[in-house]
């Protein structure tokens, strides 16, 4: 009797456990509930609308303001495949749960989403239900486009079927189960899709308005910034901390000064958003440089003033990164430094543009002192743009070549700690099986 | 743009970002400097910016500013250039001689910066220069033979 008791008791504090903990995920703050002042609708906003092209477009055509929002947005990343057409899909995203690939964006009727109405678009974009019911995964960032406007949505749509068609067939992602079963989604949406677009924040300025459009709805930033709870849903309550894109750590950009980016000065934020390089602050490289070539780059100055705005508004998020080491010393040899096989590699490859001091050779590109994926003591960034490079040769952009084919794992492997030793505050420690798991990654 | 190559101004019309190694033998006509992989993994495309050896395949013309650029055609007209050609005449370090004025070019910056340099030093200086034919050996002989001059 007694026994039984007690063992209802506790079955009863799990059951209440496990409802606190999927409550505690389920129910979250909004992306801006930081703000002060109150979110009002759209219609009901007194101010210039957030929405739409910025005020240097506004007598812009149909067509360009069109491409002016998938810019927003940055639709094309994804939805175009290593040496694809562009918008045509078949890029692969590699989960732990197995791979899935972007779906076809252009106007063929048979393949992309030729035949597709503007209520299925919509459906699509900010409810994440496919024409056929079905429910899509949310590595489509459609919990965060839900927030976009429907003419806004609808531009985008237009834009996309003023493309040529291209007949691609769309692959089937390789998950397992339970992930496989699609309709586990429908829940995820209830759960985390707030379905309700932007809603302007009264006691925030115009710019910050924008901003949060720019940011929340369209650019998705928080899509890898922001930490996942287990439920695979952004953790509010820590946003902007840091997150994961492909392999690459999306570094933290709330306001922490150490671990954020609370100590650069707008003019640099703004450079860095702009160019995708601003002086001392390294390369925006992987996923943001993507992200800055597609979308950013292309964006108004009064946008990504905007974005600055906004950015500097999120509340300090600390996660636990370490301080930044300073200058490298100029002499080859370092005798704390025991790993002969990384300076070999680096005195082959990486002085001529890096120089032993880390400082950059002769371009402040290829800078390594003071990044944040140098002093990142798990150094997943720095064996990334080993095993990728990044941009092409003998353009505009600053060009690093990938070292993926010329090196085996225990190469990269050591050379990244010996980066990390040399120019960071806390050496890695990385494996040949680590660089053999980032490789799979790409 | 104007630039200041071995001591002489240069006007050219060129974009920002075209690399300095095409600026100096495409526009300029100097093609002592080569161009080997176009990636900064060869050096032969070494040149000097205010003496700091560099790969001027990867150097958009338009970081460089008023800085001074040195080039092979130049070097000789340093102390540390003339000394380091002089070891490679007389130890006849070249083979084919394709990476040899990028060899030299970084074996004179070291020089400049490192009158005695050490096999650590030098291994440090030249590692990113690449020798098809492996003339490494004769490389490291006329250096020291440089800086015992
Ligand atoms: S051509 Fe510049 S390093 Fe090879
Ligand atoms: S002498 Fe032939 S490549 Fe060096």
């Amino acid at each position: 009797m007694r026994i039984r008791r007690v063992l209802v008791l506790i079955a009863g504090a799990i059951v209440v456990a496990v409802a606190a903990i999927v409550g505690w995920m389920v129910f979250q703050p909004g992306p801006y509930a930081f703000a002060k002042g109150s979110p009002v609708d759209l219609a009901a906003y007194k101010g210039r609308p957030p929405t739409g092209v910025p005020p240097e477009l506004a007598h812009a055509d149909a067509a360009t303001r069109g491409e002016y929002l998938i810019r927003m947005a940055d639709c094309e990343a994804c939805h175009t495949a290593k040496g694809g057409s562009r918008f045509a899909g078949g890029r692969p995203f590699v989960l732990p749960f197995g791979t899935i690939y972007t779906p076809n964006l252009t106007p063929d009727p048979d393949t992309g989403i030729g035949k597709w109405s503007d209520a299925q678009f919509l459906n699509a974009v900010h409810k994440g239900i496919a024409p056929d019911g079905s429910h899509y995964y949310p590595a489509f960032p459609y919990a965060s486009y839900t927030m976009l406007t429907d003419a806004d949505v609808l531009a985008i749509k237009a834009y996309l079927f003023s493309l040529k068609p291209v007949h691609q067939a769309n692959r089937p992602n390789t998950f397992g189960f339970p992930v496989n079963q699609r309709w586990l989604m429908a829940i995820w949406a209830r759960l985390f899709n707030p379905d309700h677009r932007f809603r302007p924040v009264e006691g925030q300025s115009e710019a910050w308005n924008r901003g949060a459009y720019l940011v929340e709805a369209a650019g998705h930033c928080g899509e890898c910034h922001t930490p996942r709870n287990l439920l695979q849903a952004l953790d509010q309550r820590r946003k902007f901390a840091g997150g994961v894109a492909e392999g690459w750590n999306a570094y933290n950009i709330s306001t922490d000064r150490n671990d954020g980016i609370g100590d650069w000065p707008p003019d640099d934020l703004a450079v860095y958003l702009a160019a995708g390089h601003a002086k001392g602050r390294g390369v925006a490289s992987g996923p943001m440089g993507e992200a800055v070539a597609l979308s950013l780059a292309h964006l108004t100055k009064s946008d990504i003033a905007a974005i600055v705005t906004y950015l500097r508004s999120v509340p300090a998020m600390a996660s636990g990164l370490p301080k930044a080491a300073g200058p490298a010393p100029a002499t080859p040899k370092l005798a704390n430094i025991d790993n002969p096989v990384g300076k070999r590699l680096f005195e082959g490859n990486c002085v001529g543009c890096h120089a032993w001091t880390g400082a950059g050779a002769a371009a402040d590109h290829a800078r390594l002192t003071g990044l944040r994926s140098v002093n990142d003591p798990s150094a997943a960034n720095v064996v990334q743009i080993i095993l990728n490079g990044r941009g092409k040769p003998g353009t505009p952009k600053p060009y690093m070549p990938s070292f993926a084919r010329s090196y085996s794992d225990a190469e990269i492997a050591a050379v990244a700690n010996y980066i990390t030793a040399r120019f960071g505050s806390t050496p890695s420690k990385v494996t040949p099986a680590d660089v053999a798991a980032f490789r799979k990654e790409n | 743009m104007d630039l200041k190559i071995n001591g002489a101004n240069h006007q050219v019309d060129v974009p920002d970002d075209m690399p300095l190694l095409w600026v100096i033998r495409d526009v300029l006509g100097m093609t002592g400097t080569k161009f080997g992989c176009g990636i900064a993994q060869c050096g032969a495309c070494t040149v000097h910016v205010d003496g700091i050896a560099i790969r001027s395949c990867q150097l958009p013309v338009g970081t460089v500013g008023g800085r001074a650029i040195t080039t092979i055609e130049g070097i000789g007209d340093t102390s540390a250039g003339a000394k380091i050609q002089k070891a490679w005449i007389e130890l006849e370090v070249i083979q084919c001689g394709y990476c040899q004025p990028g060899q030299i070019m970084s074996a004179a910056a070291l020089l400049a910066a490192n009158p005695q340099p050490d096999d650590d030093a030098i291994d440090a200086a030249m590692a990113g220069n690449l020798c098809r034919c492996g003339t490494y050996v004769r490389i490291r002989e006329g250096i020291k033979h440089a800086a015992r001059a």
